[in-house]
């Protein structure tokens, strides 16, 4: 593949890495979320406009409709996480703990 | 046409008089018991009328009078039965109740409910005449549930106490599980012999099925106090004296018996009602003897004595001897009414002691009272020529020399014996040896009152049994012939009961006292029955009851086995089940190490 590609799989890559190994915030994991979706969003991009595969242009807009769902749902679980605990570290969401 | 109608509708009629003068001012003083004895007194000589018609011409007569409501083919009417037991009945009790009301006048002096008094003994005798010249069932059980509640309000008389009510109560539970007999019987002759009149119910069906006869027996035993069904009978003893006199020896007692006697003719048939009479009266009459050996209360003695003379009257119904029965219910009246005239005057002298182990020595003090008590005591043990001997004495001569049961007429006789030797006992502690009663010095005997009640009894203790037995038509053949040694059974029995009685009782003058053994005990609590059956079954009964509804149905069927169960069981798989840690971290590294593995182990070109 071409040297691109692999560019943006290489991001796409080290965004995932980094939201199964984060350490203690949980920001960071909605921030390699964010990471990983505009790598996957330049990727769909550029793939469909280099095949001229005209059918599936929506795609990347409705991934970024979905995206910003998420995000949004990420946030107001961030938001609802600090109320509780005042900070958003990992080691505080023990409630189903038995 | 002669006036037996008349005459016997006159003496009815007559006793309720006083009911009637009851609203008016003549209750309200003292004048009333002077009435409603005089009445007495009169009914009395009007039913000798038609008696002595009877004996004369053997004249029996149903009296039918008043149509009172036909139930589709059931018709019930007023209507007496005047034969051989009605008539002979109707003057003995008469003069028993006119002997027994002048003795209350005396006793019941001080009372200031006296002409309640008067009038409940009046309504008493009303029912008790409704009873014995009922010609169906629902008039005599009229009588019968009449007899029941004056019984009741009479033994409560002084519902003060404590101990008064419980026995009232008593008697009328006990005569309730009679009357369950009672309405079997009925319930089964109307269904099977469409009526309650003693005519058609005897000319029907000669020999009914066991069960309106067993009912009948259950009755007799619930109102004739027999064993298992008797101990409302002693605690009956709490009424007034004369009540004890009039009701539970001489007239309500028998009612049961009365209605076996009544239906001899669907016994005479039967002989499994025959035995279990028998062996019913045999165990009364045995168990209640022994019971009053061993009594300390001198009317408790005597009750316990007529219950055990009904045991006897009992196993002579079963011995298919009805008139001898009645004989005895006759005889028997006379003499246990005036030992309990005599009772009542040792205790109203004595300020109401009762009991025999403080009374002594008043043989010398009450002369007249003494010769009445033992004369009462030997009528009562069947001593030849008295009045108890015309009847009693037949009765063991049926029972020696006929087929029956050899237990049963062992027990009989063992009774016999043990006739006299409570009777020595009365006799022994009450009236020889020293006086054991604080000294008192107003103790006589001077009030007509009291004296010509007990002596138109002793009169008729002593000569009633000959003019009875001389008078009366034969109903039966009697035994003409036996050996010697059966016809001195009775006497010999009670000899040697006299005999060692008097022996035993001399030896206990001067003895240190002992604690009494368990068996005397057993005997003293009446065998344990009334302790064991009054309290354990009905306590069983409703604590099982009460368990079966709250713990099974209610706490067990409705609340655990579902609603309970399920919680119980989900929660446990819960917390079996689930076992987050919220290792979120760890979770996620193991996503990435098993994301590499596999790209490592599926592209790695080898």
């Amino acid at each position: 593949m071409s040297l691109v590609h692999m560019n943006i799989i290489m991001a796409f890559t080290l965004s995932f890495m980094g939201l199964l190994m984060y350490r203690s915030h949980l920001m960071s994991a909605l921030l390699c979320m964010e990471g990983m979706m505009l790598s996957l969003f330049v990727l769909v991009a550029l793939v469909v406009l280099n095949s001229h595969f005209t059918l599936a242009s929506m795609m990347p807009i409705i991934l970024l409709v979905f995206a910003a769902c998420e995000a949004a749902i990420g946030l107001a679980l961030l938001v609802m996480i600090s109320n509780t605990y005042g900070t958003d570290y990992v080691q505080n969401l023990n409630l189903l703990q038995c | 046409m002669n006036m037996f109608t008349s005459f016997i509708l006159l003496t009815l009629l007559i006793l309720m008089a006083p009911i009637l003068m009851s609203t008016t001012n003549l209750y309200k003083n003292n004048k009333y018991q002077y009435y409603v004895k005089n009445i007495t007194l009169c009914a009395f000589t009007t039913s000798l009328i038609p008696a002595m018609m009877y004996l004369h011409t053997n004249q029996e007569m149903l009296i039918s009078n008043w149509h009172w409501v036909t139930i589709q083919t059931l018709k019930l009417t007023l209507s007496f039965k005047m034969d051989y037991f009605s008539l002979m009945f109707i003057p003995v009790a008469l003069f028993i109740t006119w002997s027994i009301m002048e003795f209350s006048m005396w006793y019941m002096h001080s009372d200031p409910y006296i002409n309640q008094f008067f009038k409940y003994l009046l309504l008493f005798l009303i029912t008790m005449l409704i009873l014995v010249t009922a010609n169906n069932l629902f008039q005599l059980f009229i009588g019968w549930e009449g007899v029941g509640i004056m019984s009741f309000l009479l033994i409560g008389w002084w519902f003060g106490r404590a101990d008064a009510n419980t026995a009232a109560l008593q008697a009328i539970l006990y005569n309730r599980i009679g009357d369950i007999g009672f309405l079997l019987s009925m319930a089964w002759f109307l269904s099977n012999t469409n009526t309650w009149d003693l005519q058609q119910i005897f000319m029907l069906n000669q020999s009914p099925p066991n069960l309106p006869l067993m009912g009948l027996v259950l009755a007799a035993a619930g109102k004739s106090a027999q064993f298992g069904l008797h101990p409302w009978l002693p605690s009956a003893m709490e009424g007034p004296t004369p009540v004890s006199a009039l009701l539970h020896s001489s007239t309500m007692v028998v009612a049961g018996i009365f209605l076996l006697i009544r239906f001899h003719p669907l016994m005479e048939n039967n002989k499994f009602a025959q035995t279990m009479a028998l062996s019913l009266g045999a165990l009364t009459t045995l168990f209640t003897a022994i019971c009053a050996l061993t009594q300390n209360d001198i009317k408790k003695i005597i009750a316990f004595s007529t219950s055990s003379q009904l045991g006897l009257m009992m196993v002579t119904i079963g011995l298919n001897q009805p008139h001898l029965a009645f004989l005895h219910i006759c005889t028997h009246a006379f003499f246990k009414a005036m030992l309990f005239l005599c009772s009542g005057s040792i205790i109203h002298n004595l300020n109401n002691e009762q009991d025999i182990r403080k009374m002594g020595g008043l043989y010398k003090i009450l002369p007249f009272t003494t010769t009445a008590l033992i004369v009462g005591c030997l009528a009562l043990t069947g001593m030849p020529f008295l009045a108890g001997f015309y009847s009693k004495d037949p009765i063991i001569e049926a029972a020696t020399s006929s087929y029956t049961n050899a237990w049963a007429l062992l027990l009989t006789l063992t009774a016999t014996s043990l006739t006299a030797i409570y009777s020595t006992r009365i006799i022994f502690f009450t009236l020889l040896g020293q006086p054991r009663f604080p000294p008192l010095t107003n103790i006589n005997e001077n009030n007509p009152l009291l004296i010509n009640p007990i002596k138109r009894l002793l009169v008729g203790s002593i000569f009633t049994g000959f003019i009875l037995t001389n008078n009366i038509p034969p109903m039966t053949t009697p035994l003409m012939t036996m050996p010697l040694h059966l016809k001195m059974t009775a006497l010999t029995v009670t000899t040697l009961g006299f005999i060692l009685a008097f022996e035993i009782n001399l030896n206990t003058q001067y003895l240190k006292h002992t604690h009494t053994s368990n068996f005397s005990k057993f005997l003293t609590l009446l065998g344990y029955f009334p302790t064991t059956m009054h309290r354990l079954p009905p306590y069983l009964n409703l604590s099982m009851s009460q368990k079966l509804s709250t713990s099974l149905l209610d706490l067990a069927w409705l609340e655990i086995i579902l609603p309970k169960t399920a919680s119980f069981i989900q929660m446990k798989a819960s917390t079996l089940t689930s076992n987050q840690q919220g290792l979120i971290k760890l979770y996620f590294l193991s996503f990435l190490i098993t994301i590499i593995l596999s790209l490592i182990l599926f592209n790695c070109p080898e």
